[in-house]
């Protein structure tokens, strides 16, 4: 099919898609997407006609725009709010009537998308795209729209103007890699999420070891999960969709771990904060490279939201950075290698295993509504009733050993991006064995899923 | 025009910043022909780059930059302005 066919039915789908998540908000999506198209334009036409003082206003003003978006709909509420707070500490009177403004469906990420978009044509990396329809379509993608992955326009634009031959190998990729997804999201992110509510339902008062060792998996479970099945459903289209997650418990240090989790939101903060700014304190060597991280863990976690909780996840994990930047640990890359039975080596299975302490202890503060019930959380982990056997309607222990099984096979199938991609292993080399796998997880699927009310993904709450 | 002593002097800070005495250099190489080249290790590479042909960049020449060709015209226009 070719592209000038199959991009508006594209297009015509994902806004169907987007009526039907946030029919209140789809005209806000056309109305950035249109901006942006334009600005992309202008930026261009400023940039060949040597004005390049006007494209930088232009690339400012459109990124501005963006930002502001995100601000007006993430955090207004919650600044106005701490500044009336502030000014009653200090005697002035104000108040504030919350606007409760509900963040649009897929804002978070569909800016991201914009601003990378203006930026990158202004870096002079990019053609602007000409072609409307095949923009509107990027920018809207429905397999994506709803929590990301991020897709960078480099990467993904050029797919638009190629022609769509359906292929079957495609369709069984995006198959067994939206069924995997499933699989993790159902029958292991779903099933934990009993024993982590009912523990933070009370403030963590029992069983606080449990949710804080199994949160970080039922998180990763729950956002590399819903990740897979956005991927899957690209391929089956044909799309190449970007990675999210790249088995972030096998790192040995917090610079690796996020080098493996959410990559296609660190990346572009990577791109857009981090190096920017790593740049331009480049004289201040280590105390720059330092500040420069804070700020973009502290960007990272805000992202997530108007909370202290997040900025002081942001501060905690650049805090963990700081004795890999003195060491130079930071820069260095060491490729994962399997000792002994293709199991990790001591030394890396022990440094493993701190990293995912001091991520959980992360997760603690993500997971908290407030500072205070993030520091109520860890004074019950150091009780005794925090790792006794939790006692939660719809939780068995069995589900953890469906983690553990789940995790496991994640980490042999470690070098594919699909944990079902079975003949890449060499492995299951009969058809029928193979689907004799697939209906087996379908079967598991079925009989978890918790009826019609299956829990929402987390990360679509940002 | 990047002379030959501008490659040169290149692929020596290049070999000296990802301590790879083989590597070589063509204006085509980017960041994605060398393992190392990361985000960490080009801001490196730039200070490096900086030091030895004594010139400062800012920061939206450094970013516009795709590989080596590219910087090397850049030092190319730098030393004969």
């Amino acid at each position: 099919m070719p592209p000038r066919l199959r991009n508006p039915l594209l297009l015509l789908a994902s806004y169907a898609v987007y009526w039907l998540l946030d029919a209140r908000c789809l005209w806000l999506l056309v109305a950035a997407t249109a901006v942006a198209y334009a600005l992309g334009l202008a930026i261009e036409r400023a940039l060949q006609s040597g004005r390049e003082r006007l494209a930088s206003a232009l690339t400012t003003l459109g990124v501005t725009a963006a930002v502001a978006l995100l601000v007006a709909f993430k955090y207004l509420d919650f600044f106005a709010a701490e500044a009336a707070a502030l000014l009653g500490v200090l005697g002035v009177k104000a108040t504030w009537t919350a606007l409760h403004l509900v963040l649009p469906v897929g804002l978070s990420f569909y800016t991201f998308k914009l601003i990378s978009y203006l930026v990158e044509i202004h870096r002079t990396h990019l053609a602007a795209e000409r072609d409307a329809v095949a923009f509107a379509a990027y920018v809207a993608f429905f397999p994506t729209i709803l929590a990301g992955p991020i897709d960078r326009p480099a990467a993904f634009l050029p797919q638009l103007r190629a022609p769509w031959r359906p292929c079957a190998a495609d369709l069984a990729a995006g198959f067994r890699m939206a069924l995997w997804g499933a699989v993790m999201k159902v029958c292991v992110a779903d099933l934990l999420a009993p024993l982590t509510d009912s523990v933070w339902a009370d403030g963590g008062a029992t069983a606080a070891g449990w949710a804080f060792l199994l949160y970080p998996v039922q998180m990763y479970a729950d956002f590399s999960g819903y990740s897979l099945m956005a991927i899957g459903a690209g391929r089956a289209l044909g799309f190449k969709v970007a990675a999210n997650f790249n088995r972030p418990f096998l790192a040995r240090n917090v610079a690796e771990y996020w080098r493996r989790w959410h990559m296609s939101l660190t990346g572009w903060i990577t791109d857009y904060v981090f190096i920017p700014l790593n740049l331009h304190w480049r004289d201040a060597g280590r105390v720059g490279q330092a500040a420069a991280v804070t700020v973009n863990l502290v960007v990272i976690g805000l992202w997530h939201g108007a909370n202290w909780t997040y900025l002081l996840f942001g501060l905690y994990h650049a805090a963990l950075f700081l004795p890999l930047i003195r060491s130079g640990a930071f820069a260095r890359r060491k490729k994962f290698r399997a000792a002994r039975w293709g199991l990790p080596s001591r030394a890396d299975a022990g440094r493993m295993a701190l990293t995912y302490l001091l991520v959980a202890v992360a997760f603690v503060l993500f997971r908290a509504p407030t500072v205070g019930a993030a520091l109520g959380f860890f004074a019950h982990l150091a009780t005794a009733a925090a790792f006794a056997p939790p006692a939660v309607a719809g939780f068995r222990l069995l589900y953890v050993g469906f983690a553990v099984a789940a995790l496991a096979w994640e980490y042999v199938a470690r070098d594919r991006a699909c944990p079902l991609d079975f003949a890449a292993h060499g492995l299951l080399r009969h058809r029928a064995a193979r689907w004799a796998v697939y209906y087996a997880l379908l079967a598991l699927l079925y009989t978890h899923a918790s009826g019609p009310a299956v829990p929402a993904f987390i990360y679509t709450q940002f | 025009m990047p002379t030959p002593d501008i490659y040169s002097r290149l692929t020596a800070v290049f070999r000296d910043v990802f301590d790879d005495d083989a590597l070589t250099l063509t204006p085509a190489t980017s960041a994605a022909d060398i393992d190392e080249w990361d985000s960490l290790s080009h801001v490196q590479l730039i200070v490096a780059v900086e030091q030895e042909f004594g010139l400062r960049f800012t920061s939206r020449e450094i970013l516009r930059w795709q590989n080596v060709g590219e910087m090397a015209e850049a030092i190319a226009a730098k030393l004969n302005a």
